[in-house]
């Protein structure tokens, strides 16, 4: 079972994340060639003062991004399951739909909204609720909004996953024996959900942390993200063996920080439903 | 006890790291990934020998000329794009044979250097003349051997006329305060440095550490006026979203095909301080398959009337006597974007650096960015 | 999660659900609004895509008329038509080897034990950390090293190399919370270990296996960083041609493709969905896909 998905990763991503790691060892030579080497230095560097406050910056953008992904994404992924009846498959394709065509594309179709002398602030002018008109774009709620945007899916689609083999039947039993609604659904459906939130959580998260693409069309001068700076070693800066050391800090920085979040969201969700 | 990691005993970690060391030995010096090879004197004639495999940015040349040419010579162009010039090398790098491809000058130079493009029958091609004279030895690449330029462009600053008036000629104007939140720097190392150290009376080019700093001060100085960094100069000004933007000489024409009122949009070109010139090339790489093909399309795009047509639909004057007074057209009411000889020969122009010079460069910019 | 207690109940409440629901019960209303108001909020720039697709100017901010240049400009270019079936192309083949291997990779980590199932654990959550360009310069650097050339087989192999966590993580998701008793019971009526998984595992994963495969081509069919570093001399994949014009300004062209992509989309959702009613009631035995008995 374990064969054919195990001997793919190992070949075809170990390998070239063990190459990263001895890129990260390495320098670059004067005619901007990266060669192989021993510098160990290159991760010294990676802890200079100056890249930790934009860790941080797009750890607490994903964090938002989850948190808004959830709270926008489970009441839509709980009334397809619950609710949508035989509709269920062409509610869900409808919100995988947009998702479809290209963000950049979608991207553009909110800044030509939202810009200044776009459509929202034309209505909110007209309207008399903001005299000059309000920045939307080149904020970072912009990027936020575009990393939810883009990546809502990856919530609602594991949450619906999961959801889906709800059966009211079961929901109503639970009424009966709990007697409230909070209890029912802290007993009946919240341990069924747990595991499609964990999984929305984290294919939310880790991605979001080192999207570039967001902070570069939304962005404003202080919204630079980790992932913009990794871009930015491996092209301008044509230091890819920095990159690689700054990527393998950033990934086993997040590895661990998830892992120990999964361990103990799982613990605990197996005390409370015990 | 957490899964996976405990399975990973300390030995197993102690032995990757050892292999990890040996490995990083014993290939040390050894470059990633290889360059091409090739015989950069190979002899190539202007023929069709096959479908012509383009590289380039996007929306980068009139699709209606690209037409033409295959039906002309009955080939097949194959486009192929990049976003960067960094990106353009890696790719180059990996094997694929383009045919034609388009540096800018500091990168040709580059290119030269490392014999990843070929030397280009000057004698062969009909429509060199037409080149304006400062490209037959330019200073990136001696006697033209192994370019043909392609387009020239300028960077100034995009401004909106008529909410803003006049501006005064320098580089200060990016501190507009009149437009202060509503304005943008060009998201470019090359640019923005540059813009720091002709307003600070530098060298475009210094690498001098002190002028750098001074250049980093006034950058993050100006952050709390900014918007932001991009290159999406023409979103950024077509929105309204920008009143001063930080861009190249042909965005502004771009731009005027987009708006309601192309004339409240100027181009102002920074004579008091100073200004990039820029220019890139048409260039065949070593290991390119169809040359002659490529060669054909060089010459194709050199004629008088293609570089008109080129020149209308780009936006970017090209160094072509052909283009000259289409171009003059395009521009007319705002003659700040023609690139004129004077500009070629007394601008400043971005040098190749070497490697040091270029990571004291990015890095400058980075902390601009990230601080 | 097993509900010994309550399962007696079952009947009765049945009934009780059915009656609830005829008068409102849940207050479905609240969430429908928000359904609603999501949907509108998810498709808005999607009618602005549409809109401007038609304008006859380049602009992507007035409207000045209608046109159907931009349309004329997409069928009449070859390489925007290879781009665009180049990029479906890979999305499917993604898609299929992606979800089958995350799929079988999910049944490994859930129902094994062995050191090396719990090393994978962790390997499989690494290539969701990884940022895309280091991605894509990896997947470069191995193509390079070992000589292989660059095409559309090397963009399929570094999309599915980084699909398969995210088919895993879902899969997985939903195998954690399926009741055991129901396979077991099979296994001890005679079933073989295969049939078990075909009748009893599979129809109640179904959801997440479709849910994932949704996921992958999307994400496939929208990246670019990876397929700019793994893809060939041609075709180019269309997001790269997206992704690659922001410099010089987007054109309007992109917008015709994306209102042709949802219109096709839709169509083959529609189909999908149509078909099966069309072709008669078979749709009841898959309980879990038409949600009959929702």
């Amino acid at each position: 079972m374990l064969a054919p998905a195990g001997v793919w990763l190992l070949l075809l991503f170990a390998v070239p994340m063990g190459i990263v790691v001895l890129v990260s060892l390495g320098r670059t030579d004067p005619i901007f060639e990266a060669v192989y080497g021993w510098h160990p230095g290159n991760y010294a560097d990676v802890f200079d003062p100056l890249f930790a406050p934009v860790l941080l910056r797009s750890v607490t953008y994903a964090l938002a991004t989850v948190a808004l992904c959830l709270l926008i994404g489970y009441p839509i992924a709980y009334y397809i399951a619950r609710f949508g009846g035989r509709w269920k498959t062409l509610l869900i394709a409808a919100v995988v739909l947009p998702f479809l065509v290209n963000y950049l594309v979608r991207t553009y179709a909110w800044v030509a909204i939202l810009s200044d002398e776009g459509l929202a602030n034309g209505i909110l002018q007209d309207v008399g609720l903001a005299e000059n008109g309000v920045r939307f774009i080149n904020t970072s709620w912009a990027v936020i909004g575009g990393l939810v945007y883009g990546y809502l899916a990856f919530m609602i689609l594991p949450l619906y996953a999961a959801l889906d083999r709800m059966d009211p039947a079961l929901i109503e039993a639970g009424k009966d024996l709990y007697g409230n609604r909070w209890q029912t659904f802290w007993h009946v459906t919240w341990p069924a959900a747990f595991q499609g939130v964990v999984a929305g959580c984290v294919l939310v998260f880790l991605p979001a942390v080192g999207d570039f693409i967001s902070a570069q069309l939304l962005g404003g001068p202080d919204t630079y993200m980790v992932g913009n700076l990794i871009q930015q070693q491996f092209l301008e800066a044509q230091n890819w063996p920095f990159g690689a050391a700054l990527t393998i800090v950033m990934m086993g920085f997040l590895l661990i920080w998830m892992l120990l979040y999964v361990r103990s969201a799982t613990r605990a969700s197996r005390e409370a439903s015990a | 006890m957490t899964p996976g990691l405990d399975a990973l005993s300390r030995r197993d970690l102690l032995r990757a790291g050892a292999g990890a060391a040996l490995a990083a030995y014993g290939l040390a010096g050894c470059g990633i990934g290889h360059g091409i090879r090739g015989d950069v004197n190979r002899v190539i004639e202007p023929k069709v020998d096959g479908d012509l495999f383009y590289f380039n940015y996007s929306q980068y040349i009139n699709p209606a000329l690209v037409k033409e040419f295959e039906k002309r010579y009955d080939v097949r162009v194959i486009e192929s794009y990049f976003d960067s010039m960094e990106g353009m090398l890696a790719k180059l790098r990996s094997g694929n044979a383009y045919d034609v491809m388009f540096p800018t000058a500091e990168y040709v130079q580059r290119l030269i250097q490392q014999e990843q493009v070929l030397r280009i029958p000057r004698d062969k091609l009909e429509n060199l003349d037409n080149i304006y004279g400062y490209f037959n030895d330019p200073w990136y690449d001696p006697d033209s051997a192994h370019s043909v330029p392609y387009s020239l462009y300028i960077t100034g600053i995009g401004y909106r006329a008529d909410i803003l008036g006049d501006l005064t000629g320098s580089w200060d104007d990016l501190a507009n305060e009149e437009a202060a939140g509503r304005i943008y720097v060009l998201d470019d190392y090359q640019e923005a440095l540059a813009a720091g150290n002709l307003r600070n009376g530098f060298e475009m080019n210094t690498v001098v550490e002190s002028e750098l700093n001074t250049t980093e001060e006034w950058l993050v100085g100006l952050k709390p006026l900014l918007r932001g960094f991009s290159v999406d100069t023409i979103t950024t000004m077509s929105s309204g979203n920008a009143w001063i933007q930080h861009l190249w000489n042909g965005d502004i024409i771009n731009i005027r095909y987009r708006v309601d009122d192309p004339d409240a949009y100027v181009f102002e070109k920074i004579t008091q301080d100073g200004f990039p010139v820029g220019s890139d090339a048409f260039c065949i790489p070593v290991n390119s398959e169809h040359p002659g093909t490529a060669l054909l399309f060089i010459d194709f795009m050199l004629d008088p009337k293609n570089a008109a047509k080129n020149v209308s639909w780009n936006g970017y004057p090209m160094p072509n006597h052909g283009q000259d007074e289409t171009f003059q057209e395009l521009a007319k009411g705002d003659p700040n974007i023609v690139v004129t000889v004077d500009d070629l020969e007394g601008g400043d122009q971005f040098a190749n650096l070497p490697q040091d010079d270029r990571e004291l460069w990015t890095n400058t910019f980075l902390e601009v960015k990230a601080s | 999660m097993s509900a010994p207690g309550w399962a007696a109940r079952l009947p009765l409440a049945r009934r009780r659900a059915e009656r609830r629901r005829r008068r409102g019960f849940d207050r479905p209303r609240f969430l429908l609004a928000f359904f609603l108001l999501f949907v509108v909020w998810t498709f808005a720039p999607l009618l602005v895509v549409a809109l401007f697709s038609f304008n006859s100017t380049p602009s992507l901010q007035n409207f000045e008329g209608f046109s159907l240049q931009w349309y004329d400009e997409f069928f009449s270019s070859v390489t925007l038509r290879e781009s665009l079936v180049a990029s479906i192309e890979i999305g499917f083949v993604t898609m299929i080897v992606g979800t089958v291997l995350g799929t079988t990779l999910a049944f490994a980590l859930v129902r094994a034990r062995s050191r090396v199932a719990q090393a994978s654990n962790v390997l499989m959550l690494i290539p969701l950390v990884t940022p895309e360009i280091v991605a894509g310069v990896s997947a470069l650097v191995l193509f390079t090293q070992i000589g292989m050339d660059l095409s559309l087989l090397t963009i399929m192999i570094a999309e599915i190399t980084f699909s398969i966590s995210f088919v895993t993580v879902i899969v997985r998701a939903r195998l954690a919370t399926m009741n055991r008793e129901v396979e077991e019971a099979a296994l001890d009526l005679g079933a073989t270990r295969i049939q078990t998984v075909r009748l009893v595992v599979l129809p109640a994963l179904w959801p997440a296996i479709i849910a994932s495969a949704l996921l992958i081509f999307a994400l496939s069919f929208d990246d670019f960083v990876i397929a700019f570093f793994t893809t060939g001399e041609s075709p180019t994949p269309l997001p790269v041609q997206i992704y690659s014009s922001i410099r010089f300004g987007v054109r309007p062209t992109i917008n015709a493709i994306g209102t042709l992509m949802l219109v096709i989309s839709f169509l083959i959702v529609a189909l999908a969905v149509a078909l099966p009613r069309l072709l008669g009631r078979r749709g009841e035995q898959n309980v879990l896909i038409g949600g009959e008995a929702g």
